[in-house]
């Protein structure tokens, strides 16, 4: 670790800790906002389960808890807030630090290997939800340990990180098909390592929460069934508010299916490059999540300049950049405008969380064509050749 | 043979009818019941045998209590003179008017109407064979009901406005028979298990929701709780359990959002023996009811069973708050006009002339007639009560309160008066100072509850607690709030200007969470306020978005929250409820389902079509898809081959015309 990764290490640190301290409100603002948090991350409901854990009452019965029970456990072990703070920026600097490590997984990387960290630091919307303290931090560092110890071989640590990531968010359990890939050899125990972590942990809580199942359904049911409906950036929200009643169930199994369905076929058109397909499953689950927040997409782009050599090939890169600023710029004021001065109404909102998931879907489609024309070309960049599918 | 089975039901019904009043004697075996009434009772069901006989085709087997006493009365002069008048006959029945003048010109009046069933068999069940019950004044139509639910305990409140507890003092009655604004329900009920006391709550409710014209058919699950402690449970020892295989369960819901109106009056009325046709009742006028500042309208029906024989005590109320001066000027004039300028009174120490004048406060004097106030008179005593009707006026010296019979005033050292016969009473009022008024009773704890924050999705609740009192205050903090509120118990907080620390004061905490369209949230908090103090709890929520079918006609006018109950424990018994709360969600646009499918279905169908056109789609130069296309396969290659032979071909005929 050199010099200069050390620096981006210690301002990812610094940065985050900083905010946290020196802004304590902001916190409360930006878990207050749809963009940063959303039922099933937001920080303020992980505050009321430690809460219902230090009373002893009921945790799971209903109420605003959707965090797993080892994370409440967990969290409620810390009193201090200044500590909690410190908690959060040492997951954001170790997100910082293993994209760094990844970077240099790869030898023949065009870019020095601190610069994925160094956006990833910069990014503002990976910052923001850092400093709201939303439990996204902890799947997002559960994802890119799993990828990293994937990159470096470690199949024990990839498939329990795997799994620990699918435990505090669910959807991450999809990422273990294209983990797969990049692993190549020892896939039985993967699995095998995946699924008994997964059996380990649900049992623990279940241990951990008086031997009852009924956290089951507070923490993932939720998430699948998209049964606490409020507004957020994903696709789903609108349309159950206004779907017809008798139509809902049927729906609710199609957006599910929805968000496997790329899983598979991006695991196995891209086999040979399988980090690639990672990254391309991450942001198709992004993109379809039912409690999407802007932390998640800030984690997603922090992956883009890995595919330096892709950047020629993007078609609509100033499409997407717009989309994004305009995304990030609209939606609290469109939000405002909705709830709090009644000036506009739920379309506005509307509109703009359908933006987000053109830009997400742009920069999706981006990368699957810049891949196969390198593909095409065989490595070797031939950006003036003009290509078509048929 | 149509009339014929006609003929048939007839004489069944006959049959039934003299097995019924002969076995009267045994059925009417009422408490507190003097000798004489006793033989009068025996008299009577004699009589109604007779009566019934000419009475049947008309009324069948409803032989009420009034037919009865219309029977008794009208036979008179018939040889059995056992009896001279209707006095004799006394059924467990009472009723009284208080009326109570309140500062700043407002008037009290309660309607209280006391009644006792017939005693009954546990066990017995109505719907048995050769099973006979006879109802006198307890209402027919409430019996069956409490029997089938299991309802051993009934308490129902219809409340509206505002009492003014800073001026007036307590509510009545300790509190105890005024609810929160809109409906409240709350009943013990005696099943196997919870789910079983459910069911018969539920059909205690929709049963309720006929009888009285009103909303409460929309308890449902969401509203319902099971409070763990509540007032009226505190004697629940004395609750009698029917089958010991079985417990009681205390249920409760609350319609903030139900209008209390005229129609709701009527059918309260007819659960009187009087009907509202004699007696205090005879006063009771919707339009006049309805019209005043606070109304409550409360039923109580209790079990009280002795060694196997049980009996339901019922207590009926209708308590007012009149602006009289307010109520007097409608009853002159029913549309609002500005006061005449011969009647204005200038205040002369100012200037005052045709253009300007300074009115002075409202004069002190009053003087008012009952009939005035409530558009009626009282139209005779309740003939059949025990008690003849009460009207009590509870004033002080400088209030003078006579009764008119017959254009006669009368009046009576304590005001009390006993309307004894069935001609018209009234009563005159008139005081020389209308500010000199009874004490009212001090208040053992202020409560008010507010909402905080401005924004759609969040918001918070503010109570604050005031004990004026030189005693420390023990009181229970019940709140039910809806699932769409999303609570966190967590940023619970308390501002105290004494430095109270929420441990001081909290108890003890019953919380459970709410389950989405199941179950409402469930505070409970045991609070101990020192004197002299004040102090404001607060707490934060979420709004969550309902599905567009869940939100009323009107969504935006937003929601009703149901007042939180205060049960103060010590130094004296007193309940007081807060004010209801509107809460506004935010909502969707209601017009836009159509194409809120059709474009998220695009945008997601964008994304997963283009990403699988370019997976499983091969990639070529624009060269080769150019030559492709331009081959014979494809079907626009093959329709320009063909366009373009027409075209050669067509030349070819044009070229050779011009070569002939």
């Amino acid at each position: 670790m050199n010099l200069r990764e050390l620096q981006v290490v210690a301002a990812c640190l610094a940065s985050r800790f900083g905010a946290s301290t020196v802004f304590p409100l902001l916190q409360q603002q930006l878990d207050k906002s749809v963009e940063f948090s959303t039922p099933v991350t937001s920080y303020r409901s992980l505050q009321e389960g430690v809460f219902l854990l230090r009373n002893d009452f009921p945790l799971y019965s209903g109420g605003v808890v959707h965090h797993p029970p080892l994370l409440v456990a967990f969290m409620s072990s810390f009193n201090s807030t200044n500590l909690i703070s410190l908690l959060y920026a040492c997951a954001d600097a170790l997100i910082a630090y293993q994209l760094i490590s990844m970077a240099k997984c790869f030898r023949n990387s065009p870019l020095p290997a601190w610069v994925p960290g160094a956006v990833y630091v910069i990014n503002p919307l990976v910052l923001l939800s850092s400093v709201s303290k939303s439990s996204v931090v902890f799947s997002n560092l559960a994802i890119s340990t799993a990828l990293l110890s994937a990159l470096q071989g470690n199949c024990t640590l990839a498939s329990v990180s795997i799994a620990i990531a699918a435990y505090l968010a669910l959807y991450p359990l999809l990422l273990l098909m294209p983990m797969l890939a990049i692993l190549q050899k020892d896939k039985l125990k993967t699995v095998v390592v995946t699924a008994a972590t997964l059996a380990m942990l649900l049992f623990s809580s279940y241990k951990v929460n008086d031997e009852s199942w009924n956290y089951l359904f507070s923490t993932y049911g939720v998430i699948i069934t998209f049964s606490k409906i409020i507004p957020n950036l994903g696709l789903w929200w609108y349309f159950f508010v206004e779907l017809f009643e008798m139509f809902i169930p049927f729906f609710k199994a199609v957006f599910n299916l929805f968000v496997i369905s790329c899983i598979l076929p991006f695991s196995l058109r891209f086999y040979k490059q399988p980090f690639y397909a990672f990254i391309l499953c991450l942001s198709w689950i992004t993109l379809t999540k039912s409690y999407p927040t802007l932390g998640d997409g800030g984690f997603l782009l922090s992956f883009v300049p890995f595919f330096k050599p892709l950047f020629g090939y993007f078609r609509y890169s100033v499409i997407s950049t717009l989309l994004f600023i305009h995304v990030s710029v609209l939606s609290p004021i469109f939000y405002h405008l909705w709830v709090d001065l009644g000036s506009g109404n739920s379309n506005f909102f509307y509109a703009i969380s359908l933006v987000y998931a053109l830009g997400l879907a742009t920069v999706l489609v981006d990368l699957v064509w810049a891949m196969l024309r390198i593909e095409y070309d065989k490595g070797k960049p031939n950006i003036k050749l003009k290509l078509t599918p048929v | 043979m149509r009339s014929l089975a006609g003929a048939f039901f007839w004489i069944v019904l006959f049959c039934a009818v003299i097995t019924a009043t002969t076995s009267i004697d045994e059925d009417l075996n009422i408490p507190n019941e003097a000798e004489t009434a006793g033989n009068a009772y025996q008299t009577c069901s004699a009589e109604c045998l007779s009566s019934a006989s000419e009475e049947i085709s008309t009324d069948g087997l409803e032989l009420t209590d009034e037919e009865i006493k219309v029977a008794s009365m009208g036979n008179t002069s018939d040889s059995l003179s056992l009896y001279e008048s209707s006095e004799s006959i006394k059924y467990p029945f009472h009723e009284q008017l208080t009326l109570r003048p309140l500062p700043r010109s407002f008037m009290f009046a309660s309607f209280e109407f006391l009644m006792r069933s017939n005693n009954f068999t546990v066990g017995e069940k109505e719907s048995d064979f050769n099973a006979y019950r006879h109802y006198t004044v307890f209402p027919k139509s409430l019996s069956p009901l409490l029997e089938y639910t299991q309802t051993r305990q009934l308490h129902l409140r219809f409340t509206h406005g505002r009492w003014d507890s800073e001026s007036w003092g307590q509510l009545p009655h300790e509190g105890r028979k005024s609810g929160g604004t809109g409906v409240e329900l709350w009943a013990v009920i005696e099943a196997g298990s919870k789910d079983d006391a459910f069911h018969n709550w539920i059909s205690l409710a929709n049963s309720l929701s006929g009888l009285f014209c009103s909303s409460i058919n929309f308890i449902t699950a969401e509203k319902t709780t099971y409070p763990t402690s509540y007032s009226p449970l505190s004697d629940e020892s004395s609750l009698p359990i029917f089958n010991t295989s079985n417990s009681l369960f205390l249920i409760r819901a609350a319609l903030a959002n139900e209008p209390i109106c005229t129609e709701n009056l009527t059918p309260f009325l007819k659960l009187l023996p009087t009907r509202g046709r004699t007696g205090i009742s005879s006063l009771l006028d919707g339009h006049k009811l309805f019209d005043s500042n606070w109304q409550s309208l409360s039923l109580d029906v209790e079990t009280h069973c002795n060694a196997g024989k049980c009996q339901y005590h019922m207590e009926q109320f209708i308590e007012m708050v009149f602006n009289v001066p307010n109520s007097l000027a409608r009853a002159d004039t029913p549309i609002p006009k500005p006061v005449q300028e011969s009647e204005l009174r200038c205040d002369p120490t100012k200037p005052h002339d045709a253009w300007q004048c300074f009115p002075l406060p409202q004069s002190r004097d009053t003087k008012f007639r009952l009939s005035k106030l409530f558009g009626r008179k009282i139209i005779g005593s309740s003939l059949i009560s025990e008690y003849p009707s009460k009207v009590c006026a509870n004033v002080t010296d400088s209030w003078k309160v006579f009764i008119d019979v017959n254009d006669a005033l009368f009046s009576t050292e304590d005001n009390c008066f006993t309307i004894k016969y069935d001609n018209e009473h009234d009563l005159h009022i008139e005081s020389t100072d209308t500010s000199n008024v009874v004490e009212p009773e001090p208040i053992p704890l202020f409560v008010s509850r507010s909402l905080t924050g401005y924004g759609q999705d969040s918001g918070g609740l503010r109570t604050v607690f005031r004990n004026p009192s030189n005693e420390t205050v023990e009181a229970s903090y019940f709140e039910t709030l809806p699932w769409y509120m999303r609570i966190y118990l967590s940023s619970l907080t308390m501002e105290s200007v004494d430095g109270l620390e929420i441990e001081d004061v909290i108890q003890n905490t019953y919380y459970l969470p709410a389950v989405d369209r199941q179950r409402p949230t469930h505070l409970n908090f045991k609070l101990l306020i020192p004197p002299n103090t004040s102090l404001a709890l607060s707490y934060q929520f979420d709004k969550a978005l309902l599905k567009y079918a869940e939100y009323p006609p009107d969504a935006n006018h937003g929601f009703e929250i149901e007042s939180a109950v205060v049960t103060v424990t010590r130094p004296i018994s007193y309940e007081l409820r807060t004010s209801t709360l509107l809460l506004s969600l935010s909502t969707p646009d209601f017009s836009m389902p159509y194409n809120v499918i059709i474009l998220t279905s695009t945008v997601m169908g964008l994304a997963f079509g283009t990403l699988f056109n370019l997976m499983v789609k091969k990639l070529i130069t624009v060269e080769e898809a150019d030559s492709r296309s331009s081959s014979s396969t494809s079907l626009k290659a093959k329709l320009a081959g063909i366009l373009g032979k027409i075209m050669r071909t067509s030349r070819k005929v044009d070229v050779e015309k011009k070569h002939q």
